[in-house]
């Protein structure tokens, strides 16, 4: 037995406690008293106001939603206007040639390599799953026999 | 000092605190919208612009100064307004006066002690940072507006040749900018405290836009649905019309009496013409036409139920801001063109469905009333759907009553002159084909000769006849 354990010895024995076990009907369950206090289950009563309190309290809501929505459109704008300028960045590179004697696209290509994103030495996870953006040359192989 | 003013005190000293300290500073709490910020404040039609200085405040003065100035013919004066009076004697002769003392003492005290402070500068922080979004967001609002209705303005300008799209792109063009205009307009004053007060009390102006549209929201919630509902249930979709939609809140009046879509209406309530409420929500006004039909006269000759005029009139102007239509009181030269006949239902005929139609004419024109009473004045075999065809009318609103036998429907009957007082319809009765089945059951079987001595206890069983 633990130092720490605190039910008296008589009780923590096995017939013992068997028959507390049945004369449970006093007082309930410790662990249901917990629940029940850890999670009030009655309806919280109904806000009443008068006439010019509810007007204000209507006042204060709307300007809250108000102000929700407002963020949430200024939210997506920006994510927006991030996207299509990466997207006007990338346009530009893949238009590129260069530098010195490289060919058009070539920024653009190594722009988009995923070198390490992964992990070190890991492969892109596109290549891992079926390809659709990239279909192969050749989609399919008819004159492959064993 | 009494106990109701001790009590109000400490609220007016704070109140009249913050005033001190807002009017040094600046007038910031403007109302944002362009109508009277109070109810009891004057509404003009043209309101001035929003940078004028704000409405007075203080109409009543505080205590102190109150006290200081009460002469005593000018007090009793005071305390005889029922919105403000504390004192026994004041209450008790208001009441015999007939202007009972509003709310209760405490209450009253409050209001005479306060300045009147409006509404919308209620020295609340919340609410006063809530009333700077507000704001913010309908200037934003109003600024669109002007912007929209420049390029309304400048595509109205140009001819229709030179609008990628042609003649049919332009319209399309103006007509969404239009409605994204009364958007907007709804949208610049949905968040105000004072309209959605105006609205509640029943002072909006229906000939603004916001005030359509909260009632219209409102309508569409329970009486939309119940009218809609009754349309279906009472059959009035096949039986009277193909195909029908309310658009506009109607409802029926019968003197006093207001008539729940569906009701049965006693025979005498009925006897005069109702009294429409027709509320629309578009704006503009516009003419409509007017039918209470009667779609169950049963007929004996046919086995059959026929429909029947009681009412119509054409050429009544309705408007948003003037929703009551009399159907008395119509012009009998230039709009009635059946009169009202009573609501009446013969013994033993199932009940009357009497359907009240609005039904909107073609803008800017009027019926010919000669005509419909030369078609019409015959009542019998009405068809409300070649009446709308004929016409090229759209009907828009829409409300029912029921009626049936009662008491005062030979008196009513006998009043309007209608034959068949004396008529009772009954149903004939129809007999079953099948032929009749000998009596099976224990009882049946013991009732035979064979059982005679079991006839002591078959013979008295309730229900069973067997009396020899």
């Amino acid at each position: 037995m633990s130092a720490f354990h605190t039910t008296p010895a008589d009780h923590a024995k096995g017939g013992k406690s068997k028959k507390k076990r049945k004369g449970k009907g006093d007082e309930p369950d410790p662990r249901i008293i917990n629940l029940k206090s850890s999670m009030p289950r009655a309806v919280p009563a109904p806000l009443r106001f008068a006439r010019n309190r509810a007007l204000r309290h209507w006042t204060i809501h709307r300007a809250w939603l108000l102000f929700q929505r407002k963020e949430r459109e200024r939210e997506a704008h920006e994510l927006e206007r991030m996207y299509q300028s990466m997207h006007n960045a990338a346009e530009e590179l893949r238009q590129t040639s260069g530098p010195g004697t490289r060919e058009e696209g070539f920024l653009y290509r190594v722009a988009m390599e995923k070198k390490g994103v992964y992990g070190h030495n890991a492969v892109p996870i596109e290549y891992a799953r079926p390809q659709t953006e990239t279909p192969a040359r050749e989609p399919w192989n008819h004159g492959w026999t064993r | 000092m009494s106990s109701c003013r001790r009590v109000a005190r400490p609220l007016a000293q704070s109140l009249r605190q913050e005033r001190l300290l807002q009017s040094s500073t600046t007038h910031f709490a403007r109302s944002f919208s362009r109508s009277a910020s109070r109810q009891d404040e004057v509404t003009t039609t043209t309101p001035p612009p929003s940078s004028t200085t704000p409405p007075p405040i203080s109409s009543t003065t505080s205590i102190d100064q109150l006290e200081a100035a009460a002469t005593k013919p000018r007090m009793q004066e005071r305390l005889l307004d029922p919105d403000t009076t504390t004192a026994h004697w004041a209450e008790r002769k208001l009441i015999r006066m007939g202007t009972p003392p509003v709310g209760s003492r405490r209450r009253r005290a409050a209001i005479r002690s306060s300045e009147n402070v409006p509404f919308e500068q209620l020295p609340y922080q919340a609410f006063q940072e809530a009333r700077k979004v507000l704001q913010e967001d309908r200037e934003q609002k109003v600024r669109a507006i002007a912007t929209e209705l420049a390029k309304i303005k400048r595509l109205e300008d140009t001819p229709a040749d030179q609008v990628p799209g042609g003649e049919r792109k332009k319209n399309l063009r103006l007509a969404s900018l239009r409605k994204h205009v009364q958007e907007l307009k709804i949208l610049a004053d949905i968040n105000d405290p004072v309209v959605k007060r105006k609205f509640e009390d029943g002072f909006g102006d229906m000939n603004k836009p916001i005030y359509r549209h909260l009632a219209e929201k409102k309508w569409r919630g329970m009486p939309c649905r119940l009218i809609t509902q009754r349309i279906s249930q009472l059959a009035i979709v096949p039986d009277v019309l193909p195909k029908f939609e309310p658009v506009a809140d109607v409802q029926l009046f019968f003197r006093r009496i207001k008539v729940e879509p569906g009701e049965m209406i006693d025979s005498r309530v009925s006897e005069v013409p109702p009294r429409l409420k027709v509320q629309v929500f578009n704006a503009g006004e516009r003419l409509v036409s007017v039918v209470v039909m009667d779609s169950d006269v049963p007929n004996a000759e046919t086995d059959s139920f026929e429909r029947r005029c009681h009412y119509l009139a054409a050429n009544v102007p309705i408007g948003p801001d003037q929703p009551s239509l009399p159907l008395g009181k119509v012009d009998k030269e230039t709009q009635l063109a059946v009169p009202w006949l009573p609501a009446f239902s013969q013994k033993g005929a199932p009940y009357h469905r009497l359907s009240v139609f609005i039904l909107e004419q073609k803008p800017g024109e009027t019926m010919d009333i000669a005509k419909l009473r030369e078609l019409y004045s015959g009542r019998d075999g009405f068809s409300l759907k070649s009446y709308r065809d004929k016409f090229g009318l759209n009907p828009v609103g829409f409300n029912i009553f029921r009626t049936i036998w009662d008491e005062g429907t030979a008196g009513v009957m006998e009043r309007a002159g209608v034959p068949g007082v004396d008529v009772e319809f009954k149903f004939k009765r129809v007999y079953s084909l099948k032929g009749e089945k000998k009596a099976r059951g224990w009882e049946a079987k013991r009732s035979k000769p064979k059982y005679r001595g079991l006839w002591k206890y078959s013979r008295n069983i309730h229900g069973m006849n067997r009396k020899r």
